[in-house]
């Protein structure tokens, strides 16, 4: 019993992170249909940065996102005005091929400067638990969590409460429709893209903490968010943190009660199952072309 | 006030508008009629700037907007209702009504005023204020998309089809507001597949076939046409009575009557 609470309580804490890290795949998906496959290296290049940062200054990896997630942000909006405009209304795989060029190239740059070697930050904390009764709670999990659920909070007030994200919503739902209010497309795209972008400042920080990663760790998380995205429903944000949650539960228990060899594939295995049943995902929404 | 001249347009594969010309003049109704894919939702498209004529020239009050990006055609006061699938099916219907003030989103007061001139005018804004827009019956949605597009006050309305799909009453609810927005000095240009109604409210007819203007007068003109007739009213010329669109915009009734103040 006390290995199920355990288990589920890790879970919950390590789903929060990966729904930050999610979440800003699929608002970028859900604006202007295109799957960022560099979302995955954007987080080890932050991972990479937060790391330095806390090796030179000291500083903390997880208050390191104050100076990463601008960094992203514009490095998103730039990715978007050079890379992405170039490519608006050809066909989605174009999209992939040049996202996961960009990851490439990111991932060239990484090994050049920081080395093909494992790296992880590691803060004073980095051994310790809270306890609550028998159960324990890693700091550095909490930490990652407590940034990454606070970060999701403003980013569903932006969404729900401002115009930037009125714009935004009305542009997923219906592009013709916002372009009838007066909502520029590309104004809009761009500053998802660098939203979304700017989520994966804080999700590589605290990545560096929580994960060792190098250089072509980037595969290893793109397939992650995308498993975490399309079971959610691709585009949907409450769906993000369905899937991520899920996923962080399922590798827990897996390596409770199995061994964490094997959480992975249950993980696609749930993934399998769902997509059978709903091939939209738990929270997708039926595209036009399925329905016609 | 709108003058378009030998507009050419299409989707990439060939022209759909092969050279349409037409005017509105202020305050008018103008109700283009012809048979599927003759190209009317496309003239409001390049209207409203959805999409760029590729030759020809469109002119408001003489300054040529042709070619230009939605929200610009939106500043200078024309709004359009396309023929379906306008809202945001996911936020409530009075989110929806409120992004039709997007581009006034700054002046908070008068984004306040026109929502309230709106929920006046039509009062299922207020009444169904937090459902979601996705939720709503056929009818309901065009009231809510033209709801939307009053937000900016605009000076030309462009309403493709507002008939389909709508039961008797709900067409002469909107047939109503047409009336009303019409007789409070706004302008519409109105795209129709249903001939009788169409030209029935309208002040002005127009006939297109195969991505070109076949026939232009005043709306009794061209319901008199004796092709026209034969063509699409099935028989004989009718009389402007017999259309339920005239008839339901004159008992005064719930959505408004006489007393309500114009949105301007
Ligand atoms: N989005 C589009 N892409 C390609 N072709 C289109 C599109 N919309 C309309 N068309 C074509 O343009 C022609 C005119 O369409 P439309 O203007 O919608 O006609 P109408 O409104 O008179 O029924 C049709 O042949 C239609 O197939
Ligand atoms: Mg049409």
């Amino acid at each position: 019993m006390a290995h199920l609470v355990q288990a589920i309580a890790l879970g919950l804490l390590i789903g929060g992170v990966y729904a930050l890290m999610a979440s800003g795949l699929t608002l970028i998906f859900g604006v202007m249909q295109i799957i960022n496959v560099a979302q995955g290296a954007f987080l080890v290049l932050v991972a990479m940065v937060t790391w330095w940062l806390w090796n030179r200054t000291g500083i903390d990896p997880i208050v390191a996102s104050l100076v990463t997630t601008p960094m992203m942000f514009g490095l998103g909006w730039l990715t978007f005005r050079l890379l992405i405009s170039r490519i608006r209304g050809s066909s989605p795989s174009m999209s992939v091929l040049l996202t996961f060029g960009l990851a490439l190239v990111i991932e060239g740059v990484l090994n050049l400067t920081a080395g093909n070697k494992f790296k992880s930050a590691t803060p004073a904390y980095f051994e310790e638990s809270f306890r609550v009764a028998s159960i324990s709670f890693p700091k550095a999990q909490v930490f990652g969590f407590v940034a990454a659920v606070g970060v999701l909070g403003v980013l569903y007030y932006v969404l729900n409460r401002t115009w930037t994200g009125r714009a935004i919503r009305a542009a997923t739902q219906n592009p013709a429709g916002a372009a009838l209010v007066g909502v520029s497309a590309a104004g809009t795209a761009a500053l998802a893209f660098a939203i979304g972008s700017a989520t994966a400042g804080v999700g590589g920080s605290i990545l560096s903490v929580l994960y060792p990663f190098f250089p072509a760790s980037h595969y290893e998380w793109i397939s992650r968010l995308l498993g975490i995205v399309v079971l959610g429903g691709l585009g949907s944000l409450p769906g993000a943190v369905a899937g991520a949650v899920i996923l962080g539960l399922a590798e827990t228990l897996t390596a409770t009660y199995g061994s964490l060899g094997w959480s992975t594939l249950v993980f696609y295995l749930v993934i399998m199952a769902v997509l059978l049943v709903r091939p939209q995902g738990l929270f997708g929404a039926r595209l036009r072309e399925d329905a016609a | 006030m709108l003058q378009l001249k030998a507009v050419v347009a299409g989707y990439g594969g060939g022209s759909v508008l092969q050279g349409v010309d037409l005017e509105c003049a202020e305050r008018t109704i103008t109700c283009v009629v012809g048979p599927n894919g003759a190209g009317k939702s496309t003239v409001l498209r390049v209207i409203s700037g959805l999409l760029a004529p590729t030759q020809g020239e469109i002119r408001l009050d003489g300054e040529p907007i042709g070619g230009r990006a939605p929200d610009e055609i939106l500043r200078r006061g024309i709004a359009q209702v396309p023929q379906s699938h306008a809202l945001f099916p996911a936020m409530s219907v009075q989110e929806n009504v409120l992004m039709g003030g997007y581009l006034i989103r700054k002046d908070r007061r008068l984004l306040r005023e026109r929502l309230d001139q709106v929920e006046q005018r039509l009062p299922i804004v207020a009444d169904r204020a937090r459902d979601h827009a996705g939720n709503l019956s056929g009818g309901q949605r065009r009231m809510v998309e033209i709801a939307r597009c009053l937000m900016l006050d605009p000076r030309l309305i462009l309403l493709d089809e507002p008939s389909l799909g709508l039961d008797p009453r709900g067409l002469a609810g909107v047939a109503e507001v047409i009336h009303e927005l019409n007789q409070a000095g706004t302008t519409v240009l109105l795209v129709e597949q249903n001939v009788r109604l169409g030209l029935g409210i309208a002040t002005h007819g127009v006939v297109m076939e195969g991505g070109r203007v076949r026939l232009t007068g005043t709306a009794a003109a061209v319901r008199d046409n004796p092709e026209i007739a034969s063509l699409y009213l099935g028989g004989s010329p009718t009389k402007a009575g017999d259309s339920p669109w005239t008839n339901a915009s004159r008992p005064p009734s719930h959505t408004g009557g006489p007393g309500s103040p114009p949105t301007a």
